[in-house]
């Protein structure tokens, strides 16, 4: 009996596979787009796009979207990276030799030029007026190093007119404003003065809603770790390079792992740690634990760039909270020392959207960048569409009303309605091409004025300023080779090597020399400093970056 | 059991006298057709996809870069072998891996085979099969989701270990378990055991449901109990089972994985959390060197295979179930 | 069995009042991350990020579904992901059982040849680059079948049948051939009646590995949309809202209360792509929890 039941179900599972299967094949093949046409009848020329970053799944059709793609007769299907290094998927794109028409091979970019699948545009770009205005004079800093031509088109850090930053989401050390307003707004430049007002508000406020209040944070989860490190360059004035500090006098590439300005500012951190000032669990806290402990509204203060907790200062706001978010600080070791904490955006030299060699319609292809960044395009990319995302006066000023800024601030909407996901198109920052609005919605004076609570409005009232920018000091002119950390670390080099090795001992001695006791701390400094240079090749990492440094110097300097 | 040893085997002793090995094999085939059939198809596939590309460990021995012609490469012959043993930190990491393979090994063991055992006990079905369906539900959980929830359980401020074991005046301090080193094995194995432990009853409990009932019901006219019972009748009947599970696992005692390590670790612990696994993502697919991670993929195998057929070697000594 | 229940003794009672104990702890403790999951996707993302979400919702809302199931492709997506769980299961279960058959009979000559030839494969791997070459000179690129084909023999589950049957008698086996039954006949009709608990077990080895994975959807099908699976399409949205600076323009973030966060939306994709298997559980399990019923299996 049991051998015609499992025959019967065999057959049925059989059955149901082979209709499944047949069901399948019926609808995979077609069912493309192919014919479409925009609504004035022109043929709706089809793109594919990859992005080697993780990014957000583009809704397919939204409103603005549709009316981009009425405008350019282009439709463009985005893929993002997924669960896997840049590297990785782009050698295996590369492996099976075919490419989708549009790339940003992010940290795989120089593979995709080896490989020879990028097309070289420098021979196109005099006919298109908006991508040869729009690269200007970076032109020359496109240029492949050892051909000589260019293969991509940077999407970042391209200002019109000026900068209308009114947040800073890089590096600082963030204080809560509850704890300026309790000091009385005090001004505060120096890591003492810094950890002074922490011990003092924490003296003050052991407890914030029943639990303990915790004075300073380092997250050092993972990749997110950075901030524990990186504070030295800081400390000793430079600007963010990431991989180094560069001497202006001499071009040459230190790291900053072993400048005194290093030792004296984690002796401090070592100092405050004991002090009870810095959170005990701070170098084994995951992500999430972070977030978490800010989003309860008691961490007074912490190193780290500001993005990192947006998460948490959300949910701080929408706690009502708005006393428990965070105000940037510039911090140095004296008051000599200029905080550089903000920096003008910058050009990606690395890499940026390619056109591949699988592309069939490259005049097609470029004609799309170029009408991506017509003025008017522009405008929709960002703002949405006249009258109904935003009204103009008749001075040419764009604004919103309340239901125009409610939208914006619900995700679905957005998502359905004006959510671009065309960010990784090259596009301006800045101003719009006629100087009269932001780009950005929210960088526009009057938005931004509207985003503001009453706690805001209040502490920058108290220091004279008009937007949490101001708080730092404004960016200086990038240098030639600004920033170092773009150089491309090519695989089994020795500096690339010894950068991973850095980052081995990094990891593993800052908690150590942090959490050892103060009087062990010059012992242990010492130890750290002599396991960095034995496990790394410092010199060939510092001689590589000063070679990028005056090699830049020379072709833009 | 006794019987399988009458079963002719691949010994020529066996080729009765005027027959040549050629013939005698030949014709071993013919009759034997319909097993040929049902398993050449299989032995193309696994040539194709298990062997084909096992030319990528050329990669090894070149500086692999993609986009150039296979043999265009850089060849560098044993550069990135000697690169991994003379590095400290690789022969660290194999201390590690080898540490929480074999910790998570045990544990996984005793513990599914524990709760496999006690489960078979439960004499309400319903109740048995309620406790077996929960019991494998972590399995569905990332590693991202369990290690947050064993950091949290873990934590100083909050967490339940450090509070049950203040009220219980066990410590007087809570304990940073994620700051000591000495600490992270253990957690990584008790982790393991709890999201995989249901999981791993399924298979046990599979060998389990073939016992022949007139073996208990011998054992019990004999006056065995429970316990006996369980020892004499159940375990006997799944150790076959146990064997070649143990024979596989131990050819994967160097694939300890990276995530949870990578997930729970910090870099207060990283001399003891860092697996083979972690060192060639940093290493190796991080910096786009996909030749070390190929040599220590290779290294890997080799050591696997080496395991297995050691381990397969003893139980064939001991006249246990073997793998090959 | 049922004979001997009522001679229940002292020490049995005190046994399974323990077991009985024991296994209810077993159930608290492997049931609560679930449940902390399924709780955590029902509430507020914002709100989750302060911690302290353990049972319950503090501030229930359905956001995080909206967001897993606003996604167009879904449908197309969750039907392919049946689909290939349905025909990889079936197909990949068959030819798996018929060679674990074969190399169960000592007899076959090259048992040892081809079951070493199989066993070690599972301890190496080309890599991701050869594999990929593979897969696009036999074809399978953007094909279904690429879901199917490369997975058609599991070693592991193959030794995990094999083992079992050996375990069989080997006296049905034995007459069947005496009636003059071939091997064929002898595997669909004696072999995989008998087998049924392992087979289940396997089945659902492999109904998990397919219906979980994304990895292969997303090397070998990117060139088709239409056969993304469900869990591509969640992992895209999970990796899209763990990355930072999205591309999603919403305005003044800060002020923004529906939020969706990693670590809610990641919840209600864990509850929504577990929710199939968990339910599919108790069918398959019956197989290998209740056991065989008739006598005679093992020697």
């Amino acid at each position: 009996m049991m051998k015609k039941d499992v025959r019967k179900r065999i057959k049925y599972s059989a059955l149901l596979a082979l209709i499944l299967v047949i069901a399948l094949a019926g609808c995979t093949p077609g069912s493309s787009s192919k014919g479409e046409t925009t609504a004035d009848g022109r043929e709706l020329k089809q793109f594919s796009a990859f992005f080697a970053v993780p990014g957000k799944i583009a809704p397919d059709d939204n409103r603005v979207l549709k009316a981009i793609e009425e405008k350019t007769g282009v439709r463009v299907t985005m893929d993002w990276l997924t669960g896997q290094t840049a590297k990785e998927r782009i050698g295996v794109l590369i492996a099976g030799g075919e490419y989708p028409d549009f790339i940003d091979g992010s940290d795989g970019t120089q593979q995709l030029v080896a490989a020879g699948a990028l097309v070289p545009l420098e021979d196109y770009i005099d006919k298109y007026p908006n991508i040869k205005n729009y690269l200007g004079e970076d032109w020359k800093k496109m240029k492949n190093t050892t051909d000589g031509h260019i293969y991509f088109i940077p999407q970042f850090g391209n200002i019109q007119e000026k900068s209308m930053k009114v947040t800073h989401d890089g590096e600082a050390f963030w204080i809560q404003k509850a704890v300026l307003e309790w000091d009385n707004y005090p001004t505060i430049k120096t890591l003492d003065q810094y950890f002074d007002l922490i011990e003092r508000y924490k003296a003050a406020h052991p407890t914030v809603d029943g639990q303990p209040t915790i004075g300073f944070e380092i997250i050092s989860y993972d990749w997110r770790y950075f901030a524990l490190e990186n504070p030295p360059l800081f400390m000793a004035g430079y600007p963010n390079e990431g991989a180094a500090i560069v001497d202006k006098e001499t071009l040459t590439a230190k790291n900053y792992n072993t400048i005194p300005e290093a030792k004296a500012y984690f002796k401090k951190i070592n100092e405050a740690y004991h002090q009870g000032l810095v959170d005990n669990e701070t170098f084994t806290a995951n992500y999430d634990q972070y977030i978490s402990k800010i989003s309860t509204g008691r961490v007074l203060g912490m190193v780290d760039q500001g993005w990192q907790f947006l998460d948490a200062e959300a949910s701080l706001v929408k706690q009502k909270l708005y006393d428990k978010t965070y105000v940037p600080l510039s911090i140095t070791l004296s008051e000599d020392v200029k905080g550089r904490y903000q920096n003008n955006p910058i050009l990606n030299v690395n890499g940026g959207l390619a056109i591949t060699k699988s592309c069939e319609d490259i005049e097609g292809a470029l004609q799309y960048i170029n009408d991506l960044l017509d003025p008017e395009i522009e405008v929709l990319r960002t703002w949405g569409q006249e009258g109904v995302d935003y009204q103009v006066d008749d001075k040419g000023v764009f604004s919103r009303n309340e239901e125009q800024r409610a939208n914006s601030k619900d995700p679905d909407w957005v998502l359905a309605n004006t959510g671009s996901p065309l960010v990784y198109f090259p596009h301006h920052e800045g101003m719009t091409a006629d100087g009269k609005n932001a780009l950005d919605p929210k960088e526009q004076p009057e938005e931004y004025l509207a985003t503001l609570n009453d706690i805001d409005k209040k502490v920058l009232k108290a220091y004279g300023y008009t937007k949490f920018t101001d708080f730092l000091e404004p960016a200086e002119e990038n240098e030639p080779w600004f920033p170092i950390y773009t150089y491309n670390f090519e695989p089994n080099k020795p500096e690339t090597i010894a950068r991973q090795k850095m980052d081995d001992v990094k990891r593993k001695w800052l908690p150590k020399v942090i959490m050892t006791s103060p009087a062990e701390f010059d012992k242990a400094w010492e130890e750290y400093q002599a396991t960095l240079k034995e496990s790394a090749d410092i010199k060939a990492y510092e001689d590589a970056l000063t070679e990028e440094v005056r090699r830049r110097m020379e072709l833009w300097g | 059991m006794a019987k399988k040893e009458l079963q002719p085997s691949l010994k020529t002793s066996h080729i009765p006298a005027g027959t040549s090995w050629i013939g005698y094999n030949l014709s071993r085939m013919k009759s034997q057709r319909q097993l040929m059939w049902m398993s050449f198809p299989f032995i193309a596939f696994i040539a194709i996809f298990a062997y084909g590309p096992l030319w990528g460990w050329l990669m090894a021995f070149q500086n692999y870069r993609p986009g150039i012609g296979f043999m265009e490469q850089d060849w560098v012959g044993v550069d990135h072998f000697r690169t991994l043993f003379t590095d400290p930190t690789f022969l660290r990491v194999i201390r590690n891996t080898l540490a929480m393979s074999l910790i998570s090994l045990f544990l996984g063991f005793v513990g599914s085979i524990g709760l496999a055992l006690l489960l078979n006990e439960l004499r309400m079905i319903l109740f048995k099969r309620v406790v077996q369906t929960v019991s494998y539900l972590p399995h569905f959980l990332s590693w991202i989701i369990v290690t947050g929830i064993v950091a949290n359980v873990l934590s100083t401020e909050t967490g339940i270990v450090n509070v049950l074991l203040t009220k219980l005046g066990l410590i007087d301090a809570p304990i940073n378990f994620f700051a000591e080193p000495k600490y992270f094995w253990g957690i990584v194995g008790l982790s393991s055991m709890w999201k995989e432990i249901g999981w791993g009853t399924i298979i046990y409990l599979a060998a389990m449901a073939s016992i022949n009932p007139s073996l208990y019901e011998a054992a019990s006219i004999d006056g065995a109990g429970r316990f006996r019972k369980m020892f004499n009748v159940t375990l006997p009947s799944i150790k076959p089972t146990i064997i070649i599970l143990l024979i596989i696992n131990v050819g994967n005692v160097l694939n300890a994985g990276f995530e949870i390590q990578y997930l729970l670790g910090n870099g207060l612990v990283q001399d003891v959390s860092e697996t083979i696994d972690i060192f060639v993502l940093k290493y190796g697919i991080n910096l786009g060197n996909y030749s070390l991670a190929t040599a220590a993929g290779i290294f890997k195998s080799v050591v696997s295979l080496v395991l297995i057929f050691i381990a397969n070697g003893i139980a064939k000594s001991l006249g246990e179930e073997r793998l090959i | 069995m049922k004979r001997f229940r009522r001679r229940r003794s002292l020490g049995d009672s005190i046994f399974s009042i323990m077991n009985g104990i024991f296994m209810l702890l077993v159930m608290v403790v492997t049931l609560y991350p679930f449940l902390n999951t399924i709780a955590v996707s029902f509430n507020n993302g914002l709100d989750t990020i302060r911690g302290g979400i353990y049972l319950w919702p503090r501030e229930w809302t359905l956001q995080n579904y909206v967001s897993v199931f606003q996604n167009p492709n879904l449908t197309q997506a969750a039907f392919v992901s049946v689909a290939r769980t349905v025909v990889g299961t079936v197909v990949q279960l068959f030819c798996t059982a018929m060679l674990a058959y074969v190399l169960s009979r000592k007899e076959y000559m090259f048992n040892k040849l081809v079951t070493t030839l199989f066993v070690v494969t599972m301890y190496f791997s080309g890599g991701l680059i050869p594999g990929y070459m593979l897969i696009k000179q036999v074809g399978l690129l953007n094909s279904f079948w690429v879901y199917i084909i490369p997975g058609l023999i599991g070693v592991f589950n193959m030794i995990v049948i094999r083992t079992y049957i050996q375990g069989l008698s080997e006296g049905l086996i034995e007459s069947a051939k005496m009636d003059g039954a071939g091997d064929f006949r002898i595997f669909m009709r004696i072999v995989l009646p008998l087998s049924k608990p392992v087979l289940a077990t396997v089945a659902l080895f492999i109904a998990v590995g397919q219906w979980n994975s994304w990895f292969d959807s997303m090397l070998y099908t990117a060139g088709n949309r239409n056969l993304t699976t469900l869990q591509y399409e969640l992992m895209k949205l999970l990796s899209s809202a763990t990355s930072q600076g999205g591309t999603v323009n919403v305005d003044s973030y800060k002020n923004v209360t529906n939020m969706v966060t990693p670590v809610s939306i990641r919840a209600a994709i864990t509850v929504v792509t577990a929710m199939p298997i968990v339910l599919l559980y108790p069918f398959l399990q019956k197989y290998f929890v209740t056991g065989l019923t008739i006598g005679g299996v093992k020697e």
